[in-house]
Order: C-alpha cells, then structure tokens, then sequence
C-alpha cells in the first residue's frame, strides 16, 4: 500500500471532483429540451451575478426547476450509498456487500412508506423512518448471516436477498391494501428514480439533507484508520488499542442513516454502494483515510451519469435510475462473487 | 391488442387477494347448476374481430370495467347484470353488485360463479389472458375497444343490439350524436386549445394520438400536444416545457383529490413555473372523460365550455351560471366543488 499523504488525499480528490464537474455540465446541458452550452453559461452568469430578469423563464425553470435540483439529488443520494456501501463492507468485513443487496433498501422503503401512510405531510419523519428501517434490517441480516458464532460471508448474502424479498412482499402487499396511494408513483419510486420534484422550499430542503450527509459520512470517516487496523484482524486491532464495538457502532449507525437518507429520497437504487468502493479500491488502494472521500465524490459520478443516461436513452421518456444501475451493477456482482469463489 | 401492462409483482399479490375473494363469493354460489338447457344464439363480431356466439336472449351479464358497466346502466339493463368489478363505482348501485375482483386481475371462478351467458370486457383495461381464459371456459365475451368518440357510440349501439336493449340504445346514441354535432357546430371556426391532457401526475403521464381521449380533446375544440404513438405515454417535465401547451387539462377523481387544482398547483414546485399555470390556464374535467361511456359525452361538453367560454355565450348568455350547468364540474382559478355529480342526462 502507498503511504497517503495529505497531498495524495487532496490531489485524488481533487481529480474526482474534475470529473465529476465535468459530468455535471455534461449532464445540465443534455435533456429533451435543448438549451445551447452558451445559453447555459450566460443563465448561469446572470443568475450568479443577481440579473434573473435577463433570464428567459423557460430556461430559468429547466436549469434551476428540473435539471440542477435533479443533479443535487443525484450527488447526494450516490455519494450516500456509496459511503455506506464502504461502510457496511468494512463493519460486515465482506466486499459484496452493499446496501441494497443486503435488504437494507428494502427495509428502509418499507419504513418510508409505513411513514407515509402514518404521516403523509412531515417529510423529516420519513427520512428518520427509513432510518429506523435500514438499521432495523441491517440488524436482522447481521444476526440471521451468523453461522457457529462467526460471520459467513454467503450465509450473510443469502440472509440479505432474503430479507429483501421478504420486505418487499410486505411493500406490496401495503401498496395494494393502502387505499388512496398513487400506485405507479410508488412502484417507479420503488425502483429508484430521482424525477420526483422537491418539496416547496428547495434550497432548505437540499441544506437539511447534505447536513445530516456530512455529519454521517464524516462520522464514518473519523474511524478510517480504525477501520484499517479492523481490516488487517479484529483481534490485532483490539491489542493495538481499537474500540472495536464502538468502531462498529459509529459506523453501523452511520452507514443505516445514509441509506434511509437516499432511500427516501429516491427508492432503492440498487449496486452503487458496491460498484463504487470497489473500482475506487482497484484504482486508489484500500486505505480508508482515501477510500471513504473518494468513494462520495466517485458515487456522486456514477450517479449523475447514470441519470442522465436514464433521461437520454429512451428519450422524451425517462428510464429509472436504478435499471441502469442495476445494469451496470449485476454483472460487476456477479464477477466478483466467482472470483471470490475460485 | 393493446392490454394494458402493469408491474408484475402487484399483478401476483392482486391475483391472490382475488382469488381468495373468489373462492368466499364461490361458496356463496348455488349449490346446483341450472338445467343445461341449449337455447338459440347468434354469432357476433366483437370489436377485436373475434367471432362471439351469443344466447338470443341475454339474461346474465358481467362487466370487466367501469365504463361497461355505466354503459349496462345507461341502457337500462341493470336488473340484468349480475356481476362487476371493484372499480365499478358509477352509477353508485354499481358498487353493490357482486365483484369479481379488480379489472387488471378479475377472478375467473368468481366470474364463473355467476353464470353470467355475457361478459362484456374492454382493451382498455383488461387483459387478454382474462378474455382467452373465460372463452376457454365457454363463456361469451364481447371485447370492446374504442379509439374514437365515434367508435365508442358505435360500440354502445352493439352492445344494445346484442343484449335486446336495441331501442334504448338506438334513441341514446341518437341523442348523443345530436349533442356532438350541436357541440361541432358552436365550436365551429374555433382555433384547437393547444393543451397537455394528464392521466397520472406521478410519473406524468398523458395520452397519445390513437385514444378515445385524444379524440374526445379535439370534438372539445383541444389539441393534444403529444403527439406520441403509444397509448399512454410518459413524460418528462422537461418535455412539458419544451411542447408548451397553452392549458393543462387534469382528470378528476382517481386517487389524487389535488390533481388540477390550481390552488396546489400554485404551491407545486415546477408546475407553479409553467405558463398554464401562471396563466391559470388549468382545467379539471370529470373521470368520465378517460371512461369511455355515454358520461364521456358530457365531459367532452364541458371541456368545450371551459376552453371556448365566447363560443357558447349566444346560447348561454348567463355566463356566470354557466360552469354549473354541467355535470362534469371545471375550474379555472376559482374552485367550484362537485355538487351538481348528477345521474345521466340521455339514455335513463
């Protein structure tokens, strides 16, 4: 492993963030309404320089109504599953693990949707009741994946695809029971989509959510090394001073808010949290110090260009972000889980 | 054929919940089947081409949808329809025959159970599966399928003939095609309302240029700015902005009492930012409008109405009573509520 230095860690992040710059103009210049690059570039530059009245309405509604927010959602849900997909692989010590292969999705839909039927008009209850969901089904998947005491790596998959499957028939047995719920809606929301508009008041909404996203993923990150010394051997680490359980507990904690976070805010999007970490290991190293920020900055990549995919490919009509995860995502599953097998 | 295709797993929990439902209602059914007895029938062209062999006299009918079953309503043969489904919820009666589950997913033993020697079934949301199975069990089933207005009173006037009703129906659609041309003739001269028809707000979903509803839009004096060969397509926000439709036109009911009202609309992220609704160009017409039965007829009507206010004002020179006159209530800025959700003007 390369020895990080704080100038690794900043130039790394500093190429991801290029990227992703460059996925963010890519993606706020394609959509079925056409808008010239320089036509956006001037918006942009009247917008920050405070001349609205120079922007014509209709570009001012896609770029800053549909086309931006959308972005913010893409950034914060793919750097959120991303993140704890990081952390579960490390607190479960298993790299197939991911929050929507795990049930983990699945359980923090179930408790959004129990929320919204409960409480339809309070939208922080449904991110803290997709909270309560994910660590609730973490939980059970963690002491269902036990065999002889120990963690098994397929016992623990196994207890994930069925803990998913398991929510789900509870999911659609209330999308069919709860009278009065927009069906499509909710079964489009189910496969992960980020079309769904935000709440009245925006930039207060987005404010709140990449709070609770920095405090999560940050508390995460102050367990990196940690979390390193985890990796080599628990046991080591115990005798190098590690709280092990407590390691765990933070980033348990963390890793179920970050995922009822994008859950509810748009469905179970499926194979980030597994994707991500993993090519950022294959390119950057496994040091956690690095993999944890790159890791965001790289989910929030895949997902923005996944979307806009998603919006291009069947055109004026838009796919679901999570079939072109899952697209990209199954295989890449797959390939991983033979060569462990070998 | 144009089924409409849902998500699989709702299908299968909808196919369970019915099938228990199907097996209590089967329990209820008579104990002895009637003599067999072979009675005289007539073969009949459905509107899928399918050759139907129908009793000469229809004594039990069961309606696979909402708007087949306000069409049984309007031509008097209520007394005769022995079954429908849990949509069924016009006239309000309807709600209380006996159900043979949802129409996606109806139950094939609960059809059975009711003996019925007609099912009546439409493309429009039934599934082909549902139709091949009861034909396999040797029950009729007429299959209705309309794209057009005209289609839809042509289907009307079948249904009337093949159930004994042919004078109800002769004298109803009579009446309807009378309103439709007195319609054609005040909207005469008129340009079309450019205006986005929505389905579904969640994903948006509008209508396409070979439904009934898109021809019902332009009997109302509307254009459909969709102009996508599907049936029900869907559609990006964005592309909203980019057709610019000059009214946005919402129907009622559904499970969605907020679709079309301005007031929420207004407060709606995006939508408070598009021109029809700035404009208050906003349009909620009733549910009869995606039901294609005679009601539809009086939707089409008030659509006219709100879009084309100046064309009527000869024939209605109280303007301001004019937007209560009709069943299928509007509003444009000011809400007005569903009081007058009266029976049918023609057919009863």
């Amino acid at each position: 492993m390369r020895p990080l230095t704080p100038r690794r860690l900043l130039s790394v992040c500093a190429i991801l963030a290029g990227i992703l710059f460059v996925v963010v103009v890519f993606s706020l210049r394609l959509g079925a309404y056409s808008i010239s690059s320089r036509d956006i570039v001037m918006t942009l530059i009247n917008r920050v320089l405070g001349r609205t009245d120079q922007i014509p309405s209709e570009f001012n509604l896609v770029i800053f109504g549909l086309r931006l927010p959308r972005i913010a959602l893409g950034i914060l849900v793919g750097a959120s599953l991303s993140v704890a997909g990081a952390g579960f692989q490390a607190l479960l010590r298993n790299p197939l693990a991911d929050p929507y292969v795990l049930g983990v999705s699945s359980g923090a839909a179930l408790g959004a949707i129990l929320s919204l039927s409960l409480a339809p008009h309070s939208p922080l209850a449904m991110q803290g009741a997709a909270f309560l969901g994910a660590a609730g089904t973490i939980a059970a998947v963690y002491f269902l994946g036990r065999r002889g005491g120990q963690l098994d790596s397929s016992t623990l998959l196994l207890a994930g695809i069925i803990s998913a499957s398991f929510l789900s028939a509870i999911i659609s047995f209330l999308m069919t029971t709860l009278a009065g719920r927009d069906l499509r809606g909710m079964a489009f929301w189910l496969m992960g989509d980020l079309s769904s508009a935000p709440p009245a008041d925006p930039g207060k909404w987005f404010g709140w959510l990449f709070f609770v996203f920095f405090i999560a993923a940050g508390a995460i990150y102050t367990t990196a090394s940690d979390l390193n010394l985890i990796l080599t051997g628990e046991e080591e680490a115990r005798h190098l001073g590690v709280h092990v359980g407590r390691v765990k507990l933070v980033v348990y904690v963390s890793a179920s808010l970050l995922t009822g976070l994008a859950v509810s805010v748009s469905g179970s999007i499926g194979y980030v949290g597994l994707l991500v970490p993993h090519v950022i290991r294959m390119i950057f190293g496994s040091d956690y110090r690095l993999l944890i920020p790159a890791t965001a900055i790289g989910g929030a990549i895949a997902i923005v260009f996944a979307d806009t995919l998603a919006r291009m490919v069947v055109a004026p009509t838009e796919l679901p972000v999570g079939a072109m995860t899952a697209l990209a995502g199954a295989p890449v599953f797959i390939y991983l889980l033979r060569r462990r097998m070998r | 054929m144009q089924f409409r295709k849902s998500c699989p797993s709702i299908l299968l929990l909808a196919l369970a919940l019915t099938l228990s439902a199907a097996a209590l209602q089967a329990n209820q059914a008579p104990a002895t089947p009637p003599a067999a007895a072979p009675r005289a029938s007539a073969q009949v062209t459905d509107e899928l081409g399918r050759k139907v062999n129908v009793p000469a006299v229809v004594r039990r009918i069961v309606s696979l949808a909402p708007n087949l079953t306000e069409t049984v309503y309007a031509l008097g043969l209520q007394e005769r329809l022995a079954g429908d489904t849990d949509y069924c919820d016009y006239p309000r009666e309807a709600a209380a025959k006996p159900h043979v589950g949802g129409p996606m997913s109806p139950s094939i033993e609960a059809i059975v159970a009711l003996q019925p020697d007609l099912v009546l079934a439409t493309t429009s949301i039934n599934r082909v599966e549902t139709v091949d199975a009861l034909a396999h069990v040797g029950i009729p089933v007429y299959v209705s399928d309309p794209h057009t207005v005209e289609g839809l009173l042509a289907g009307i006037r079948k249904i009337a003939d093949i159930t004994g009703a042919s004078a109800a129906g002769k004298s109803m659609v009579d009446d309807l095609q009378t309103r439709l041309d007195s319609l054609h003739a005040a909207l005469h001269g008129r340009t079309p309302s450019r205006v986005l028809f929505i389905v579904w707000s969640s994903p948006l979903i509008s209508v396409g240029q070979g439904t009934f509803i898109a021809d019902a839009l332009k009997l109302a004096g509307a254009e459909s700015v969709v102009k996508s060969t599907k049936n029900w397509p869907e559609m990006s926000m964005e592309e909203v902005v980019r057709l610019r439709p000059e009214y946005l036109i919402f129907a009622r009911g559904h499970d969605d009492p907020d679709a079309g009202s301005l007031e929420a609309l207004r407060k709606k992220p995006v939508y408070r930012d598009l021109k029809p609704v700035r404009d208050g160009h906003v349009v909620s017409v009733s549910d009869s409008i995606d039901r294609p039965a005679p009601r539809m007829i009086d939707a089409i009507e008030a659509l006219a109405h709100e879009l084309h206010p100046e064309a009527f004002a000869a024939l209605h020179p109280d303007s301001a009573t004019q937007q209560w006159d009709f069943p299928a209530l509007l509003y444009t800025g000011a809400y007005a509520t569903a009081s007058a959700k009266g029976g049918y003007s023609c057919g009863l």
